[in-house]
């Protein structure tokens, strides 16, 4: 008796899994593009390799758009919210999944990405990022959180220990730095934005003990942000010329060229610095975690499926597929392979023998070391890149110097936040 | 049918159709700027002329207005400059006519730039630390100047590059206009000893003030619609230095909070100021040149 309902039990399972396989492959052909907006990260341009074997397997062409961060989310969000639908697939982060959560645009993962894809291996860190209430809405394929990344023969030169607290790092960014000699003690971020300059302020803010929210109130005008934007703001006097609007490419590329001394950047951009072909500094670089009491700004990208722009079925399972796909492991190993390690969203890739070989030992111990340390900094709110936005743009004011009080200018940006908090009750 | 109702016939459909985008999409802005539409949700309410009376206390807005007026008078001043004395200078200096070709050709180049790759291209070359004209003025000692970081001097820096553009343009227009000019008048100044100037400043420019007042005309309406230049250079930033009305619109509706109906507030009194401003400018011109 047992063994027929085992039998019986086992059929059930082929069917239902043979139906679900012929009603996905039903779907082939009937899509004829796949649109998906993106920002030109690593993993995302890596993809071209790859996407005829998607393309054969759906009949579709895929087609990637690709923005910078902010235009990409600015488009994002104005194409899912006129409910125009033109992608099917969206790329989100962590500053505006409150958003598109709060506003029901996006699919939860496990209800569009195939179980096969093994959702259990992506990192916890990144999950944590990528979910709200427990449901986790995108599936990382990047993040992370921040390094400290300095230059071991300069540091050497002036016999300087690495910094190890935060007054320890403004000395040593002042001690090496010499405009006359080519190099600036440190880079920042500065042009306007939510990820742009206020993520790079806000471990600062938070050193200081800073919290955005006092009751409903906006609270990032406090002593502790004063505070933070006077160190931070000390700090760019011993930066290459033209950093009040330096993105976070800018600041980057100026540590890659040889130009700054010490850097501190999301984790991501360590395996930059040993890139062969682009970087002037291979081999000279030590990896650290950032200086007590400095926090690590905790962050994630990844793909999503978006409610209007796959709405019919078909959309919505090849859509699935392809988030699965481009963040499955077998496409970690292949960037791996194409010499890739910045972008990891897997345990299994952390763990592979491929990234063990790309990057050197010190890097991934300041991985180790910094995660304890790693949390989402940011306000967690639908309304948090519109606060974050108008603050960014206060603080290139200051940094720019086309203002110079600072608490009036943090007053300024948090009258503004009350409004927005208020619109969100 | 009677030559009139012929021409009325053959406007109508045009002008109709014309008529009907301008109206659906003007009266879509008016819509939205009397609620409280945002781009998070779907829902909204009646405000009245909440949106107006609050731009009227929005300081950043003056700003924006106050950047857009200074960006066009610089901008059609700067355009009309260089290209009144380039065309002069290629006239009087440059005889060869296959010269004169290859010049007017060379000028064309620029223009033909889409304003995104100009804008990259500019960007590069301000760069305070690997910007090539960061690297010249080191060469005397200068700098490095942070062209774009600068507040007082980011605004002239993208300027610079819309009259880069439009300037050497305007450049080859009125180079071949003063070749169809009649020799006569200026033989006649030439025998009566004038000198260079005095004859383009008395007698071929003015010959010109008809095509001149719509060369300005034209870049005064190009210039309004400088959002992907200022955009991709500057982001309207460093602070608000270079925002211009339509960056900060844009700013507001789409990548700040989505405040859609606010942002079309904006865009109705843009509107407005632009029309009436244009209207003036275009009769003061039109007396002028009669």
């Amino acid at each position: 008796m047992r063994k027929t309902h085992l039998l019986f039990g086992t059929a059930l399972c082929a069917l239902a899994t043979q139906g679900y396989a012929q009603d996905g492959m039903a779907c082939k052909g009937t899509l004829p593009a796949l649109n998906v907006i993106a920002q030109g990260m690593p993993a995302v341009t890596a993809l071209d390799a790859h996407l005829s074997e998607f393309n054969d397997k759906w009949g579709t062409e895929v087609k990637i758009t690709m923005l910078g961060e902010n235009e990409r989310r600015a488009k994002a969000r104005l194409d899912a919210s006129t409910g125009a639908g033109s992608y099917q697939v969206v790329y989100i982060d962590e500053a505006n999944l409150a958003e598109y959560v709060s506003a029901d645009w996006i699919y939860p993962l496990a209800d569009v990405v195939p179980e096969s894809y093994d959702l259990a291996d992506f990192r916890t860190d990144l999950s944590n990022v990528a979910t709200v209430d427990g449901v986790q809405y995108f599936a990382p394929f990047v993040g992370g959180g921040d390094v400290m990344m300095y230059r071991k023969d300069l540091l050497e030169a002036k016999g300087i220990a690495v910094p190890k607290t935060l007054d320890e790092l403004v000395a040593a960014v002042k001690a090496l730095n010499d405009p006359e000699g080519g190099v600036y003690g440190w880079s920042a971020r500065g042009q306007r934005g939510s990820g742009m300059n206020v993520w790079r302020w806000t471990p600062f803010f938070r050193a200081e003990g800073g919290e955005w929210l006092d009751g409903d109130m906006p609270a990032f005008n406090s002593e502790a942000g004063v505070k933070a934007t006077e160190v931070y703001m000390d700090m760019m006097q011993s930066s290459p010329p033209g950093v009040a609007t330096f993105n976070w490419s800018d600041s980057v590329e100026a540590f890659r060229g040889g130009q700054v001394a010490i850097l501190i950047e999301s984790d991501v951009f360590g395996p930059w610095m040993e890139d062969q072909e682009k970087s002037s500094i291979v081999g000279k670089v030590g990896y650290a975690p950032p200086p007590d009491p400095l926090p690590s700004a905790g962050w994630s990208h990844g793909w999503a499926v978006s409610k209007s722009g796959a709405a019919e079925d078909c959309a919505k399972t090849i859509a699935g597929d392809f988030v699965g796909w481009a963040t499955s492991k077998e496409m970690e190993q292949n960037r791996l392979a194409a010499g890739i390690a910045s972008d990891i969203g897997r345990v299994s890739t952390l763990q592979s023998d491929g990234f063990k070989a790309l990057v050197p030992q010190e890097y991934i111990d300041a991985l180790l070391d910094t995660g304890p340390k790693t949390s989402l900094l940011i306000m967690a709110s639908p309304v948090w890149p519109e606060i974050g936005d108008t603050l960014g743009l206060t603080l290139e004011e200051l940094f720019a110097g086309t203002r110079d009080d600072v608490q009036a200018a943090l007053d300024e940006a948090a009258f503004f936040a009350e409004e927005s908090l208020m619109r969100v009750k | 049918m009677t030559r009139k109702r012929f021409v009325i016939l053959s406007l109508v459909p045009a002008i109709g159709l014309l008529a009907t985008l301008a109206v659906v999409s003007i009266a879509g802005a008016v819509w939205f700027a009397l609620m409280n539409r945002t781009l998070r949700s779907p829902d909204y309410d009646f405000v009245g002329a909440y949106n107006f009376l609050r731009l009227l206390r929005d300081h950043r807005f003056f700003n924006a207005l106050e950047i857009s007026a200074i960006w066009e008078l610089v901008t059609v001043t700067g355009t009309l400059v260089v290209a009144v004395l380039l065309a002069v200078l290629i006239f009087e200096t440059v005889k060869k006519p296959l010269w004169r070709n290859l010049i007017s050709f060379a000028f064309l180049v620029p223009v033909l730039l889409p304003r995104v790759a100009a804008a990259f291209i500019w960007r590069f070359l301000y760069s305070p630390s690997l910007g090539a004209i960061n690297y010249l003025l080191s060469l005397v000692g200068i700098g490095p100047v942070e062209f774009l970081a600068d507040p007082s001097l980011a605004l002239v820096s993208v300027a610079i590059v819309d009259i880069w553009q439009w300037g050497l343009f305007f450049t080859v227009i009125l180079l071949k206009l003063m070749e169809t000019l009649p020799r006569d008048p200026i033989e006649a100044a030439k025998l009566d000893n004038a000198r260079t100037w005095e004859i383009h400043a008395y007698i071929t420019l003015p010959m010109l003030k008809g095509p001149l007042i719509s060369l300005a005309l034209v870049k005064a309406v190009e210039s309004l619609r400088s959002f992907d230049l200022i955009f991709v250079m500057t982001g309207g930033g460093p602070g608000t230095a270079t925002e211009t009305l339509d960056l900060y619109a844009y700013q507001m509706g789409i990548n700040m909070g989505g405040r859609i109906s606010y942002a079309s507030a904006m865009s109705i009194l843009l509107l407005i100021v632009t029309t009436v401003a244009f209207t003036i400018i275009w009769k003061a011109g039109k007396k002028w040149a009669n």
